[in-house]
């Protein structure tokens, strides 16, 4: 299961915190969804994410592309071990673009 | 073109020839006519007596995209991939990997025993080896991380280092993911014990493995297609091996102890 808690701000951070699998598209969208509100972008952070798969990378890059199409551009930080371990192998950045990834 | 195409746009066949034999089994998909089956039986027999893996470009009048044809020699029988593209082409933008991509990853898969395709007796047979530790049914998103706990507990039992377990509960979650999606939506996962590994059989019956269901568009959720979660599968795991049909899938996957 996905938490997530939001630090606000003019570039709020969304905490994540769990497990993001098929099951964590409401709760990472709605999350997002909130922290945009009049925000220019909002981070997401990754160091508490135990475990992801390919349709939790899914899920983020397909947020990730609505967002910046949007005009409100996420950024993806502190990713923990096994998040890094599987956007190398699904090649994430390529997908979405080295700016999502400013560390 | 491509959106012009009824047909499969892109598919994967597999065929089985066994020495001696005249004719080719499907394994999965269909013999179609635009592969005449002596051809294969005379290209399965060359490959078996070579003892080497082969592979052909083959042509079609309207398709600008060679299809590929390989023959993979095992033993007393060869298995036959044929890889249809019927002129698809990955669009611009597209952000899912390509499925020629995915169906050339399977196809090597296969040519070097990494992926065994079975047919309804030899998976049959397969599934029911070792003792069996642990069986549940999948029936609902919930249920991913109910697997993947469980699958933990068998493995730190077991003795599996950090990184292979991370990397065992990986494919199992994408495995069940799969069966969730496309699937039918349940299905069964038993986890068996053999004497050199950890088995884990997740079976439904769904509709069979169907290559069309990778192009469709990321749904609402943003689900990815499946064949990320195959590539995992593939790349991570110490052999598996499929089974799949209209009466459902089945895939084993094998985590050796040593």
């Amino acid at each position: 299961m996905l938490r997530t808690s939001i630090a606000p701000g003019p570039a709020p951070t969304v905490y994540l915190a769990g497990e993001m699998d098929l099951d964590c598209a409401d709760a990472l969208r709605e999350a997002v969804t909130e922290a945009a509100r009049g925000a220019q972008m909002v981070a997401l952070d990754f160091a508490d994410v135990a475990f992801i798969d390919s349709s939790g990378t899914g899920i983020f890059v397909r947020l990730t592309l609505d967002m910046k199409s949007q005009g409100t551009p996420l950024v993806a930080r502190n990713l923990s071990a096994p998040v890094r371990g599987v956007f190398d192998m699904l090649r994430v950045r390529e997908l979405v673009g080295d700016e999502v990834f400013p560390d | 073109m491509a959106e012009e195409t009824t047909a499969t746009p892109v598919s994967l066949q597999v065929y089985r020839y066994r020495a001696g034999s005249d004719r080719v089994e499907a394994l999965i998909g269909a013999l179609g006519p635009e592969l005449p089956e002596e051809d294969l039986v005379a290209h399965a027999d060359e490959a078996l007596k070579r003892e080497t893996f082969m592979c052909y470009a083959v042509s079609q009048a309207d398709d600008f995209v060679a299809d590929e044809l390989c023959f993979v020699p095992q033993g007393d029988r060869c298995d036959i991939l044929s890889i249809r593209t019927n002129g698809w082409e990955r669009h611009h933008g597209d952000h899912r990997r390509s499925l020629v991509e995915i169906l050339n990853n399977i196809a090597a898969a296969v040519a070097c025993n990494k992926l065994r395709i079975l047919d309804g007796e030899e998976v049959a047979r397969e599934a029911e080896e070792g003792r069996p530790l642990v069986e549940f049914a999948i029936a609902d998103t919930p249920d991913l991380q109910r697997a993947r706990e469980s699958v933990d507990e068998v493995l730190r039992q077991a003795g599996i280092d950090d990184i292979n377990r991370q990397r065992t509960i990986l494919c199992i979650s994408e495995a069940v993911t799969n069966m969730l999606l496309h699937g039918g939506g349940r299905g069964d996962m038993t986890v068996r014990r053999l004497p050199d590994r950890v088995r884990f059989v997740v079976a439904d019956r769904g509709p069979g493995l169907n290559f069309l269901n990778w192009l469709e568009p990321p749904s609402q959720s943003g689900q990815a297609s499946m064949g990320y979660g195959y590539k995992i599968i593939l790349d991570y795991l110490d052999a598996v091996a499929l089974h799949t049909g209209p009466r459902g899938t089945t895939l084993l996957l094998d985590r050796t102890t040593n």
